[in-house]
């Protein structure tokens, strides 16, 4: 009976419940003046590169990014709009180019860039300087002196992207090979895989056999505790970048003419596309690639295999080779202080400590220590210690990413060391101009 | 029952099938209507989806057309201008036009309005798109870096063509004509250039951030509109300007795709929205129509609930009660069987007595006739009345007995008690028994050991039975020249106040079967029947025994075998009295030493009897004694005689109890009331039929001397007297 009771009871609480409800709404019926009560929002815009991949590969740095974004509007109650580009093909603008064009035509707030357009715009005084923010202070200094352009600091990132050599120690063990340091211990590797049967010792895309360059050219600039006064001496013309890009260029002529490096293949192939198959495969025991491709599935996220990163060979030993994208804000945007506002947001400690952990990268931030995975390690204890070299340097006036890898191209398609460094003296001679 | 139950079942069964079936029917016009309710909306929200798009293809188009108006106009003004290429210089840049050219007829290069020369290259016009006439480019990225196109207006001069006009308009423009939001940021929306496939304004904010914004195939691929039927069948409505829209699932959600023709098919509002999203005043109606009916089903079940569990209590309470009937009938068949079994007894109990009171009944009437006949031989007639005397004797015992039980059964036997001495007691017991025993030549051993206390309190009368009982058995079955053993015993005390006894009557005599003694403490039951057995009694001397001890609270156990003999063991506990008193009860039964056999000579009584014959008896007793007496027929006349009577007119008042007018007890009462010398002093003595220890009682307490039962025995009358007249 007591339950039966219960039962009663909780059935007439629902329906007074019900009741109460039904009666407790509104009635509007006399009111017959409808007002829009929208309230219109601040907006900024970015500028940015689109997606343009396999509709289900998430790209989870692009979702880092967008988190960061996020935090932002929250944060600043505005809405960040997104204009995007990329080109369909080869024969299209690339977007480096648009980015050019819409920087100068004052088109968006803020900007995703590639160095060369950092600097380009920078030098012509288009972007804004960031070194008022808070969060530039939190900047190690290497992320300052890559992007700043005539004492202006320019853009900042959100990961400082590291290049390193993709090893398969396993293949190393089995021909009794030390993990090289220099460019003959390299060669001497490369020499005996080739002997043992592996037809090409390293794998190469058309993009990134530059960084072997970059480890040899720069690695006494960078690491020879002079390195202000010979990008100096570089800028007014004292001396050459051909002189310090002309070893690189031969070790890289070397290995093509001893057939470890396939030039005809390389030229033709896209970053890991080309490569990556056989190096899965354990047919390459060596490729190239930055830093987030170690823990990409979609990359060399899984390898069957004992996988190391290390640096790139160079006379002071293992190299890594660091570039940079930068965020930039438009010097004369109409909503700079918003803009500014929303950088501090996205490059502030907690942003870039969320961004490094999501995508487990070198945050720029001093204050932020993200653990790597093992296979990094080599590579994150040389990052540590200050041993590395700049692929990407706002302050050097020849741009150095988008053009060395140009002339790179230019010796895999034939050109001759000698005709590499002219074209390196060429861009040298306009920058004095 | 089984088959009860059955029934039972399959009438619920038949209940639960018109209720299923309502149910069912319940369900179907539910889910009808909810799917009625559906197909409205969504025909509803579809057809608003149309109109939206079309108001924002008819909004583009008339942008389009007033561009194209607008452009006309300049190329007239450019027409009657003198220096054309000074007017363009003058028109400044803004947002719709960021360019404005003239190149003249025959001429590859032009101006611009930003001053730089200008030429048709990188202008593709051969998809024949017109805009009001005008033909319009293919849509290219523009030095701002955004998606811009290009139309092209002849200007005419007096009916000759002398230039083109090319205004670039970029596609931004439209932005602020398109909504902000559309279906609540759930439906996309791009505009693709029809001719190059390439989406030239897109959603912004986080929409944005996903893939799939570059062109058509990418659109496909980000979307997985992967099926070569539908883009070939899209392929040909975009061929012909059409309208196309379709359902497709995107992103594991089912949308709604819609392709919406702008200028003819020069351009095409491309997108999806989530057909939730579209539904979603649909999804309200059917949530509300399902929580409507939720609760409505919720209450019924309630309802159910509460009637299955007033049913199941309901059945509880039947089957209680059927258990209690069932208990109840048990009971009264148990009833039914003790009673008939008590009928039984009874009425073999009554042959016995019948049996039992028909002989010494015939002994006195056989020996009356003889006596009649032989009245003249004097030793015979006093043989035969000396006989008689003995069958009237035993018929007395018989009917005490069987008065004596039936009140002990009925419960209204009460004790009662008074502080009485042990010694006294057995001294008593031992002067009635030894001579029955010293006449069967039987020896009786009465020893008294460990007692504490010689006073206690309790019913020496049924104390006095109890002993009276067992000795008398054991004299009567044990025989001749056997011994008897009577043993008190003090026993340990359980508390302060009582003495605990133990009663021990033991014989060598005949014993008991082991089937007797189960029912030897019975009633009505006798060993043998009476009538086959010469040994006579009613059998209720141990059934008055047990009950009687079990009164007092104690305990009665009996072992025997068959010619060794028997012992009944009594345990009692009795009260021991406070302040030893003297004893100042006066009792009827008190052992008197000396009876005075010429007590009654010259003695004159009143007596108060209403029966005359037993009044003639008196009187004709009292004067064999050579005493008189005065009769009165009731109390009254008998107050009334004391009353007018001289003080020491009687010596004694012999007072029946049962009279009309004024009963014994009230007459007794009135007398010793009286203000009169003797009044109090008189001796009164009750004789009654009333023979109970209570009756006993109450004449006491009505101030009688001494209680005497019917019939009257002359010698315990003399006795009596023998205390009270000097």
């Amino acid at each position: 009976m007591k339950r039966g009771k219960k039962i009663t009871v909780i059935l007439i609480t629902g329906i007074v419940a019900l009741m109460t409800a039904a009666c407790g709404q509104k009635n509007n019926t006399g009111e017959n003046l409808i007002l829009n009560e929208d309230v219109e929002k601040k907006s900024i815009v970015l500028f940015a590169p689109m997606e343009r991949t396999k509709p289900d590969a998430k790209n989870v740095a692009r979702t880092a990014f967008d988190n960061t974004i996020i935090m932002a509007e929250e944060k600043l109650n505005l809405t960040v709009e997104y204009n995007t580009y990329t080109a369909k093909d080869y024969q299209e603008k690339s977007y480096d180019d648009v980015a050019l064009d819409r920087i100068r035509n004052h088109m968006d707030d803020f900007y995703l860039l590639n160095p060369d357009v950092l600097q380009k715009t920078g030098a012509e005084g288009r972007l804004a300087d960031l070194s008022g923010l808070d969060c530039a202070k939190n900047l190690r200094e290497v992320v300052k002196t890559a992007n700043t352009v005539d004492g202006k600091l320019v853009g900042i990132p959100q990961e400082v992207v590291v290049y390193g050599l993709f090893i398969n120690k396993d293949m190393f063990d089995e021909y009794g090979l030390a993990l090289p340091n220099t460019p003959d211990e390299f060669m001497e590797c490369c020499r005996v895989f080739k002997e043992n049967g592996i037809e090409t010792p390293i794998g190469a895309n058309r993009w990134w056999l530059e960084t072997f360059v970059f480890a040899q050219a720069y690695a006494d600039l960078y690491n020879g505790g002079n390195t202000a006064a010979e990008i100096e001496a570089l800028n007014n013309g004292e001396r050459k970048y051909s002189d310090y890009m002309r070893p690189g260029f031969e070790y890289l002529k070397e290995l093509i003419d001893l057939g470890y490096i396939d030039a005809e293949k390389a030229y033709v192939s896209e970053a890991i596309d080309g490569e990556g198959a056989d190096f899965l495969a354990q047919k390459t025991p060596i490729v190239m690639a930055y830093w987030g491709a170690a823990n990409a599935e979609t990359a060399y996220g899984k390898p069957d295999f004992n996988l190391q990163v290390i640096g790139f060979p160079s006379e002071r030993g293992q190299m890594p080779v660091m570039s940079m994208t930068g965020i930039s804000v438009l010097e004369n945007s109409e909503h700079l202080e918003d803009t500014m506002a929303v950088m501090e947001v996205i490059l502030s400690d907690e942003a870039l400590q969320a961004y490094s952990e999501t995508n487990k990268v070198i945050s720029p931030s001093k204050n932020v220590e993200v653990d790597c995975i093992p296979a990094l390690k080599p590579l994150n204890d040389l990052v540590n210690s200050g041993t590395y070299v700049l692929a990407s340097n706002a302050g050097m006036k020849v741009e150095q990413w988008g053009n060395t890898c140009l002339i790179v191209r230019e010796l895999l398609n034939g050109a001759s060391v000698d005709e590499c460094m002219e074209e390196f003296d060429r861009l040298q001679e306009e920058s004095l101009q | 029952m089984g088959k009860k139950k059955r029934n039972k079942a399959q009438k619920k069964f038949v209940l639960i099938i018109p209720v299923l079936a309502f149910f069912c029917i319940l369900g179907a016009v539910v889910f009808f209507i909810s799917q009625r309710i559906s197909t409205e909306m969504s025909d509803s929200a579809i057809s608003n989806l149309s109109e939206s798009l079309d108001l924002l293809s008819n909004t583009i188009e008339t942008i389009l057309k007033r561009e194209a108006e607008f452009q006309k106009l300049i190329s007239q003004e450019l027409a009657s201008s003198e220096d054309p290429e000074d007017l363009i210089l003058s028109y400044d840049q803004n947002d719709t036009m960021v360019k404005i050219s003239f190149i003249r007829s025959g001429e590859t290069e032009g101006i611009s309005n930003t001053g730089a020369a200008f030429t048709e290259e990188g202008l593709d016009f051969s998809t024949g798109k017109t805009v009001n006439g005008l033909p319009m480019s293919l849509s290219y990225i523009n030095s701002m870096g955004t998606w811009a196109y290009t139309m092209k207006c002849p200007v005419i001069k007096d009916t000759e063509e002398i230039a083109a006009l090319y205004v670039e308009y970029i596609y931004d423009s439209f932005e602020e004509a398109l909504p902000e939001s559309f279906y609540n940021d759930n439906a996309m929306l791009y505009l693709m250039d029809t001719a190059s496939e390439r989406l030239v304004l897109k959603p912004k904010g986080i929409g944005e951030r996903d893939a799939g914004h570059l062109n058509l195939d990418d659109f496909y691929h980000a979307n997985k509109i992967l099926e070569d039927n539908i883009q070939a069948d899209i392929a040909e409505s975009i061929k012909n300007g059409k309208d196309v829209m379709f359902y497709h699932d995107i992103q594991n959600e089912e949308s709604l795709i819609y392709m919406w023709s702008v200028n003819d098919g020069a351009a095409y509002l491309i997108g999806y929205v989530p057909v939730q999203a579209i539904q979603q005043e649909g999804d309200a109606v059917n949530q509300n129509i399902l929580i409507v009916v939720a609760v409505m089903l919720a209450a019924f079940f309630g309802c159910c609930i509460l009637y299955f569990l007033f049913e199941r209590q309901q059945d509880k309470i039947r089957k209680d009660r059927e258990a209690e009937r069932e208990i109840y009938n048990s009971q009264l068949k148990d009833a039914l069987q003790t009673a008939q079994a008590a009928n039984n007894s009874k009425t073999t109990f009554l042959s016995n007595m019948s049996h039992d009171i028909r002989t010494p009944m015939n002994a006195i009437l056989g020996f009356a006739t003889l006596l009649a006949k032989d009245a003249e031989h004097p030793e015979k007639v006093r043989e035969y009345t000396k006989k008689i005397t003995a069958s009237g004797q035993h018929l007395l015992g018989l009917i005490n007995d069987v008065l004596d039980i039936s009140k002990i059964e009925s419960g209204k036997t009460v004790l009662t008690t008074s502080e009485f001495s042990l010694n006294d007691l057995v001294s008593s017991i031992d002067t009635i028994i030894r001579p029955a025993a010293k006449a069967k030549h039987q020896t009786l051993d009465i020893s008294v050991r460990e007692i504490k206390h010689e006073n206690l309190i309790g019913d020496e009368t049924r104390l006095n039975q109890i002993l009276l009982n067992l000795l008398s058995n054991a004299v009567k079955y044990t025989q001749e020249g056997g011994n008897i053993y009577l043993r008190i015993i003090g026993l340990k005390q359980h508390s302060s106040q009582y003495e605990h006894i133990r009663i021990e009557v033991e014989d060598n005599g005949y014993g008991m079967t082991p089937e007797y003694l189960k029912t030897i403490f019975d009633a009505f039951t006798r060993a043998e029947n009476s009538t086959t057995n010469k040994v006579q009694g009613t059998g209720l001397g141990m059934a008055i025994t047990k009950n009687i001890v079990e009164l007092m609270g104690g305990t009665i156990e009996v072992s025997s075998e068959i010619d060794v003999g028997s012992l009944f063991t009594v345990e009692l506990e009795l009260r021991i009295p406070d302040i030893k008193t003297e004893e100042l009860q006066v009792r009827d039964d008190h052992p008197v030493a000396n009876i005075k056999e010429d007590i009654l000579k010259g003695r004159h009584f009143l007596v108060a009897e209403d029966n005359e014959i037993n009044a003639e008896i008196l009187s004709e007793l009292l004067d064999m004694e050579e005493a008189s007496c005065e009769i009165a027929e009731n109390g009254k006349l008998a107050v009334e005689r004391f009353k007018d009577a001289q003080p020491g007119r009687f010596d004694a008042i012999l007072m029946d109890v049962q009279m009309p007018v004024m009963n014994g007890y009230e007459a007794s009462r009135t007398i010793r009331a009286l203000e009169r010398e003797d009044a109090g002093t008189i001796p009164i003595i009750a004789m009654t039929a009333n023979a109970f220890a209570e009756d006993v009682k109450d004449a006491m307490d009505a101030g009688m001397n001494v209680h005497i039962a019917k019939p009257i025995d002359m010698n315990l009358l003399k006795e009596a007297l023998s205390r009270y007249l000097k």
